[in-house]
């Protein structure tokens, strides 16, 4: 005890630079989105060196089970892949019309990544991934498992990181719609659980029941992004809409590998809001 | 001999003609000096790094709130705290010796003594516009933001160190 208080008190001065030091960068870094934002991808790309070291060592581990997990994923797309072109040839034999979910899925296409960092216990939680610029991730493009399960959102790259904003952070909201019908609701996490999020604004006609899916409505993503399943409702105090709890799809704590999601008509869809906007 | 009541005098100057004058001015982007640091830079320098350390955070905290800096100041400045007798041994070669009588900035010529405040300077403000665009997207216009901005300063800087070495310190 008596050391611990010599060596305190030799590298003291030391210890309050740092401490007056951090105090500064923080409310320098929360003050804006902008610094938020930017200070946040810095700071993770530094830290990412390390933890990617860290991660590097988990991943060989685990190589055996994601192996597994990966055939089992490709042999589920080669059969859906052999059910739609069987589904095509049958279509384009009978009739010049072509399938609307071709044209769809055509507008989309998936860069892998592998996650090197990422919080889960804060209320404004992060990811960073191992691509960036350089691997053609933008800002705002959407992130998935390999599952199809909806994580979040890149909110700045660097050339070679990028980082996501994911459900599990307030800030975060995202339109979805109850699998099988046509109403839409909103989607936010209140920081309580880490395997839960909440829908709000769920039409009272659309009688959520437990078990039932909730995928995500955006243009930045394909349809069939799973958010979660419904665990309760609640009808709210004028009757007119739903507040639902969703368990969340994703294993959000046990992120590998991901999906960055590129749409590539955005920049028409972004240039034609930004005419009606203006 | 430092006399520490014209200093605080000189600080409070030094202070009010940055919030007042030279940060309404508005000559360009790329040329924006500041003399504010030289409160931390001319501090004298036999007194313990913690009191220096301690006025730094005062003065960053008052130019945060005066110009709503949010950290930006205060962070950039107090690193000054830290450097300023590594800096001045590294562009002097001189240090502060036990026994010694008089301050060691009154024993530094007025060169030494703008070499010694060029260089915090130029410290202070890589770290202030690196800090303030946190990003090196455009390198070549930070860096020219950081040169000019520190020539700027120096210049302002200049008959305030004059004073200093007349009026507060003498031999």
């Amino acid at each position: 005890m008596h050391r611990l208080i010599e060596f305190i008190k030799r590298i003291y001065v030391i210890l309050l630079f740092l401490l007056i030091e951090g105090i500064a960068v923080w409310c320098y870094a929360t003050a804006t989105p902008y610094t938020e934002s930017k200070i946040l991808a810095r700071t993770s790309a530094m830290g990412s060196a390390i933890s990617g070291a860290i991660t590097d060592v988990r991943n060989f581990v685990s190589l055996p089970e994601q192996n597994e997990e990966l055939t089992q994923r490709v042999a589920e797309l080669e059969e859906e892949l052999q059910r739609r072109d069987a589904a095509l040839e049958e279509l384009t034999a009978e009739s010049s019309y072509k399938p609307i979910v071709d044209s769809l899925d055509a507008k989309f296409s998936f860069h892998p990544a592998r996650v090197v960092a990422m919080t889960t216990n804060r209320r404004h939680n992060y990811i960073v991934l191992d691509r960036g610029r350089e691997s053609g991730i933008r800002k705002d493009m959407g992130v998935i498992t390999p599952n199809r399960e909806f994580v979040g959102t890149v909110v700045e790259c660097s050339e070679d990181y990028s980082v996501v904003m994911p459900l599990l952070n307030t800030r975060f909201k995202i339109g979805g719609r109850l699998v099988g019908s046509d109403y839409v609701c909103s989607i936010y996490w209140d920081g309580t659980s880490r395997y839960e999020v909440t829908a709000v604004e769920l039409s009272k006609y659309a009688e959520p029941r437990k078990g039932m899916v909730i995928n995500v409505e955006s243009d930045r993503l394909p349809l069939d992004v799973k958010i979660g399943e419904i665990k309760s409702s609640e009808i709210n105090a004028s009757k007119s809409a739903y507040s639902v709890e969703l368990a969340i799809a994703a294993e959000m704590q046990n992120l590998n590998n991901v999906l960055v999601v590129e749409n590539k008509d955005q920049q028409q869809i972004d240039e034609l809001v930004s005419l009606f906007e203006n | 001999m430092f006399k520490n009541l014209s200093y605080i005098w000189m600080a409070v100057i030094i202070m009010l003609v940055q919030i007042f004058l030279l940060d309404e001015l508005s000559i360009a982007m790329w040329l924006r000096p500041m003399i504010f640091p030289l409160v931390v830079i001319l501090l004298q320098m036999e007194w313990a790094t913690i009191w220096a350390l301690l006025v730094s955070t005062l003065v960053g905290v008052v130019m945060d709130v005066s110009l709503g800096g949010s950290g930006l100041y205060t962070a950039t400045l107090v690193p000054l705290a830290m450097m300023r007798r590594a800096t001045l041994y590294l562009v002097t070669k001189r240090s502060i010796e036990p026994g010694d009588q008089t301050s060691v900035l009154s024993r530094l010529g007025i060169n030494q003594l703008m070499a010694y405040a060029t260089a915090m300077l130029a410290i202070h403000h890589t770290l202030f516009f690196t800090m303030e665009a946190l990003s090196f997207a455009h390198p070549m216009r930070l860096l020219a933001t950081i040169v000019c901005s520190t020539l700027a300063s120096v210049v302002v800087a200049s008959p305030i160190i004059k004073i200093f070495t007349q009026k507060i310190v003498s031999k």
